[in-house]
């Protein structure tokens, strides 16, 4: 018990101190997945909006294919893009194995199905008049997907930040992707899961502590913006 | 000439089950036309064939002689003007809300806010510009939705239950609107009702629809005769108006508004006639009475309340309708 709580407030410590290494961790966590997450909003959400307003033979089976997608283990993603980048497989080339760029496909790759699912989402339970309303103002179809998007922002909101909450959380892809290389690849997850295994507790528990304070914000902006919705 | 809408051989249906079945229907250029039958008949699906948000599964609508199919419908929305009957609102302001419409047709800012302001004007509502929509009510959101689409200057304003949600006054303004229209000879309406005879009081020509069908146009309890102190005389009848009625020279009555009953009405209701059953007929799923009582009544009833009652051709009987079920005009 001892051991706990001394470690506890030894991991305080190191957050309330500024300790470099461990806000260097932080900080490559928040920008992999900010970049990820930006990548994936960008494309995500008005692809996620298009298949919610189009019609299209196989549309009920991509919907299908994205659920499944946003169930997959964050493992089984590391696994596939490491048979991928690594030197002997297709896109070994490029040398991206072990760097950021890997995390943030990785990532990107993660949380893509799950802002498109939530986005589409989000466009089906609009009003049912939205879309009718600007068809019939004439709206062209750019101008449709724009205005709808636009009208239920705050759920697409939501599900942008579901999409962070996903990516910073992760640690399959990134630890096989990135090979948690200190101040290049090291995330808050990977470092959790090496400081520990090393003995090094408090760094681990310090991780865990901002990892859970990270969390609980995009949590606490979601239930707001819920509460705006 | 060429009418404004041609419909032929027209079929749309909603998961197999047709909603909308018109052989043949021309609505002519420059005219007021109103799209009259009673809730679920197809009126609304109709007015959105005709908007072009829907497009047939069969047949064709031509507008101004030209075919509307899916690729050419963006532009044929732009022509056409649709106020629906519960409008949706987009948040923001009320001048936002107008300026929309002339936003994505890609007009200028500053001739956006000039159209915008006086089509509002129009709608009585100048004074509300900068309010936020969530504080209208419903008959102002539905003036805001007329503005919008006025602003919008359309060949055609295609009108969903314009008089359902409105109080008095914005039904008269309505009225005036849809009347400005029919006098610019490039404009056409159609609108729809449930309301018989506000069908017939303001349009050119009244279109019967009954189960997305034509129908016959439903005519009847129509009198007519002069106002004198409250009343409503005909040759043979005089009927209680309500209070601020003091013009018109037709009145009607809705034939679900009148009551039929065996004994005296001893209720609220204020024109009560004796008078005898002439015919009892089947009329879209309820039965239609029609009883001699000085003029000729028909009422509409339920097959439970004719069970009930007992009703039988020739008997006598007591008529009565509530003076705010007559419409003067």
């Amino acid at each position: 018990m001892e051991y706990f709580s001394e470690s506890i407030l030894a991991a305080i410590g190191l957050i309330v101190d500024f300790d470099k290494d461990l806000y260097q961790i932080v900080a490559t966590s928040v920008k992999i997945s900010c970049i990820a997450l930006l990548i994936a909003a960008l494309i995500g959400v008005p692809v996620g909006g298009w298949v919610a307003l189009s019609s299209f033979r196989g549309k009920y089976f991509l919907q299908s294919l994205l659920n499944t997608l946003m169930a997959m283990p964050t493992v089984m993603i590391g696994l596939i893009f490491y048979g991928l980048l690594s030197r002997r497989g297709p896109l070994g080339d490029f040398g991206l194995l072990y760097t950021p760029t890997a995390v943030v496909i990785g990532e990107f790759v993660l949380i893509l199905p799950i802002i498109i699912n939530l986005a589409a989402s989000a466009v089906n339970s609009s009003d049912p008049r939205l879309v009718s309303t600007l068809q019939s103002m004439g709206a062209n179809k750019w101008q449709l997907l724009s205005l709808v998007l636009l009208e239920v922002r705050m759920a697409v909101a939501i599900a942008v930040l579901t999409g962070f909450g996903r990516a910073i959380g992760e640690v399959g892809a990134a630890m096989m992707l990135g090979g948690n290389i200190q101040g290049v690849t090291r995330t808050m997850t990977t470092a959790i899961a090496l400081e520990t295994s090393k003995g090094e507790f408090e760094l681990g528990l310090a991780l865990g502590i901002l990892l859970l304070a990270i969390a609980f914000s995009v949590n606490w902006l979601l239930q707001r913006l819920h509460f705006y919705t | 000439m060429t009418p404004l809408y041609r419909i032929a051989n027209l079929v749309f249906a909603y998961r197999q089950h047709p909603a909308i079945e018109i052989e043949s229907l021309d609505i002519e250029f420059g005219s007021v036309s109103a799209l009259i039958g009673p809730n679920g008949s197809g009126k609304s699906t109709l007015l959105s064939l005709l908007a072009f948000l829907l497009m047939p599964d069969n047949g064709f609508i031509e507008y101004r002689g030209e075919n509307a199919v899916k690729s050419r419908s963006l532009d044929l929305r732009r022509r056409v003007g649709l106020v629906t009957q519960n409008p949706y609102l987009f948040n923001g302001s009320v001048l936002q809300n107008i300026e929309l419409g002339l936003k994505l047709r890609g007009v200028r800012k500053r001739l956006r806010k000039k159209i915008s302001s006086a089509s509002l004007k129009r709608v009585g509502l100048g004074e509300y510009k900068d309010l936020d929509v969530r504080e209208l009510s419903g008959g102002q959101a539905q003036r805001v939705a007329l503005a919008r689409t006025l602003a919008l200057d359309p060949e055609v304003l295609l009108f969903d239950e314009p008089f359902s949600y409105l109080d008095r006054s914005s039904v008269a303004m309505v009225e005036r609107l849809i009347s400005d229209f029919r006098d610019h000879p490039e404009k056409s309406v159609v609108f729809t009702t449930h309301d018989s005879v506000h069908g017939i009081a303001i349009a050119d020509r009244e279109i019967g629809l009954v189960n997305g069908k034509l129908g016959r146009s439903p005519l009847v309890n129509v009198f007519h005769g002069y106002i004198k102190s409250g009343r409503f005389i005909t040759s043979k009848i005089t009927v209680l108006l309500p209070e601020k009625v003091s013009w018109g020279s037709c009145l009607a009555v809705e034939p679900s508004e009148i009551v039929l009953s065996l004994k005296p009405l001893n209720t609220s209701i204020r024109n009560v006639f004796s008078g005898r059953v002439v015919s009892i007929l089947e009329d879209q799923g309820r039965v239609r009475m029609t009883v001699e009582a000085g003029e000729t009544f028909h009422a509409l009833i339920t097959y439970e309340a004719l069970k009930q009652m007992g009703f039988s051709l020739g008997q006598s009987l007591w008529l009565g309708f509530k003076s705010t079920a007559v419409k003067v005009f």
